[in-house]
């Protein structure tokens, strides 16, 4: 049997939307998936430690804030130092497409804007 | 069948759609809360109203038309617009753009780390530092904020509703005294609603207690110094946005307000003296005729709150004076520019619902900070209803309505169940210990989401004719000048190392001791006194926290250096 997908869903800095990451949270976890819930006001490095404690597929960030281009490159960074660059990074929530392509440029393999169905966010990170 | 006989011609264009269009009809048969809507209403609707006891002439008990007798024949709503980015000189200067393109009145917006109450250079504002708002992490950003603008002669709501909403106001009064202008002349609204915050901006930096005691802090300032502004701005619109339901908004806004009136009147306020500066902001939200009845069913239903449960005395306590943002959960970022058909509706919406202060969302709201051009659109949008459109020349035009009396009271029957349901758990602040708050919220939202997942809920650009070939936004971006977050962190330290140390101790010492006396002291006179020294925010807060028994950083990265 193919082994269950583990996700880390985590929503960095201050802004406290979250609602769109618990809906994922829990679409995913209807789809088989497990799910490790890293929450809000989570830095890069407490997300780096927990993706690679926790041994996760993929990891899920949230933006709202516009602080996506500061934060994720950041983790990016951190990941590839601890040794967790195999891990497939999505990111999702207030983005301007304008930012998309810069995000996939940093390593990001794909970016769901608000608005985004949830189908086809949970369809990319089962496969 | 004779229409089955094959009539299709090679080269024709597909028709399915088009006949399927034609035919197409309405299948969601509710309100946006989800109550069921009859095919049509008539007098027997009406049954049971008593006009003097219910609806009453605008200007009259209990106001369920309007709080003024003529309503806008005296003075339109105040047209608002919010603005807040980057530092306090770029913030300015949109002020003023704002100023001259006809608006009554500012609203300011704070950043994240402002409104969480941690300084520019703290390690969690990487990123954030004037990103949703403008950076005031000490009194010299208010003083550059509100550089060239005359305070006496302007009416300014802060939208900083957490815990540092004392602060925030306090920099805005410091900087009026310092010019010499008697705060007593001035006019505004200060957001002061942190058990909202808990929910919107984090809970670590608004914990229940302290939240109520600052809140109340504010409310006997004003009811002693300040008759003309507004002291508490209570945000049913926050809780509103996250999937609440109409009745819920009103329900919880009015349970917060409760709180903050209960723990004033225990401290010793007559209420007929405060009541009246308290307001309230609401959604107006895209189901055109619930959000109306919703706005009736609430100045209603305050009214007899007021008069029956606190025994308030005067009219004027009695009224409930709300500000509407039109509702930026409705806007969507696929094809932007329908934002503006959106906002246009719902702003409609506030007027018809006898509205006193509003702001329209900017259409590319769910992109990226608001543009010079999207903001004056927002600006418009309301000139043109009120110039334009003749709506508000008569009161409440949708008095009388079947339709629209049957909803306002379903709407406030269902909402004094909300009420009587947080009373029995002891009110608002109990129900939020409880996480009975947390799991409305969660379930609302769920229950959104599923909706317009099974398109039971159609939304044009999310689950039904979204465009998938868009790359850029319609319209551009709008960014914050590059290098504001450095630019501003270098102040703040250079400000941290040049400010004379010994008074900014001394007003901090000062301003612990008195936090000590708890509920027998307002702490305003001395968190304006800390500020004078140029003490930051994040000073004066971890200072009040540690009083509290709380961590002087909400992060818990930080050590009071006092």
């Amino acid at each position: 049997m193919k082994k269950k997908k583990r996700i880390l869903l985590a929503k960095p800095g201050l802004d406290a939307h979250d609602m769109g990451m618990k809906l994922i949270a829990r679409a995913l976890k209807d789809a088989g998936a497990e799910v490790v819930y890293g929450g809000i006001y989570v830095t890069p490095d407490e997300i780096t430690k927990i993706a690679l404690e926790e041994d996760v597929d993929v990891l899920g960030l949230s933006f709202h804030s516009s602080t996506h281009l500061v934060v994720v490159p950041k983790i990016m960074k951190l990941l590839k130092e601890k040794g967790g660059d195999d891990l497939m990074v999505v990111v999702g929530g207030c983005i301007p497409l304008e930012d998309v392509l810069e995000l996939k440029n940093m390593g990001v393999t794909d970016v769901f804007p608000s608005g985004s169905s949830l189908d086809d966010i949970v369809d990319l990170i089962i496969q | 069948m004779g229409d089955s006989v094959k009539t299709e011609r090679k080269g024709d264009i597909k028709t399915d759609g088009l006949m399927e269009a034609y035919f197409e009809k309405p299948k969601r048969l509710t309100t946006w809360s989800g109550f069921p809507v009859k095919d049509i209403y008539t007098p027997a609707d009406l049954e049971g109203i008593d006009y003097k006891r219910d609806l009453a002439n605008a200007g009259e008990y209990p106001y369920t038309r309007g709080i003024h007798s003529n309503m806008y024949r005296g003075r339109y709503w105040t047209i608002r617009e919010g603005s807040g980015y980057a530092r306090a000189a770029d913030t300015n200067k949109r002020l003023k753009f704002l100023a001259s393109q006809g608006v009554g009145g500012f609203s300011i917006f704070r950043d994240l780390p402002t409104v969480w109450g941690i300084d520019a250079d703290h390690p969690m504002a990487e990123g954030e530092v004037g990103v949703s708002g403008v950076n005031l992490t000490s009194l010299k950003d208010m003083e550059e904020l509100l550089d060239g603008i005359s305070l006496d002669r302007v009416s300014v709501a802060l939208l900083c509703a957490s815990c540092l909403a004392p602060v925030v106001f306090s920099q805005y009064i410091t900087v009026a005294e310092k010019r010499g202008i008697d705060i007593a002349k001035l006019r505004g609204t200060i957001a002061n609603d942190p058990l909202h915050s808990r929910y919107c901006y984090g809970k670590p930096s608004n914990p229940i207690d302290l939240s109520i005691k600052l809140a109340v802090d504010i409310i006997e300032f004003c009811t002693k110094n300040m008759p003309l502004w507004n002291t508490n701005s209570v945000n049913a619109y926050d809780m509103r946005e996250t999937g609440l339901n109409a009745p819920e908004e009103i329900a919880f806004g009015f349970g917060i307000a409760m709180e903050y009136i209960n723990k004033a009147m225990e401290r010793g306020l007559d209420v007929d003296d405060f009541a009246s500066r308290i307001s309230f902001y609401f959604s107006a939200g895209i189901d055109f005729f619930e959000e109306i009845a919703k706005l009736r069913a609430a100045r209603r239903l305050w009214a007899k709150i007021m008069k029956e449960k606190f025994n308030a005395k005067k009219p004027n306590s009695w009224k409930f004076r709300f500000g509407v943002h039109t509702a930026g959960s409705s806007l969507v970022q696929n094809q932007p520019l329908n934002n503006i058909i959106r906002i246009s509706i719902e702003a409609l919406v506030a007027v018809l619902g006898g509205v006193q202060s509003l702001h329209c969302c900017s259409y590319d709201e769910p992109i990226a900070l608001p543009s010079e051009e999207s903001q004056r659109i927002a600006v418009r949008t309301q000139q043109i209803l009120a110039y334009e459109t003749g709506v508000s020349n008569t009161v409440d035009p949708l008095g009388g309505s079947y339709f629209v009396e049957s909803l306002t009271n379903t709407i406030e029957e269902r909402a004094i169940e909300f009420i009587d349901e947080i009373d029995k758990m002891g009110g608002m602040a109990e129900a939020m210990r409880r996480e009975w708050i947390d799991e409305k919220i969660d379930e609302a939202a769920f229950q959104l989401q599923k909706e317009i997942d099974d398109k039971e809920r159609l939304v044009v650009g999310v689950n039904t004719l979204s465009t998938k070939e868009e790359d850029e936004s319609p319209g551009g971006i709008h960014s914050i000048p590059p290098e504001t977050e450095q630019k501003q962190i270098a102040n703040v330290k250079r400000l941290k190392e040049t400010r004379d140390a010994d008074k900014v101790k001394l007003a901090i010492m000062n301003l612990k001791e008195k936090a000590k006396m708890g509920e027998k002291e307002t702490l305003i006179p001395y968190i304006m006194e800390a500020l004078k020294t140029y003490a930051t925010i994040g000073e004066i807060q971890g200072t009040i926290r540690e009083v509290y028994g709380l961590s002087y950083d909400p992060f818990n990265m930080l050590k009071s250096p006092y």
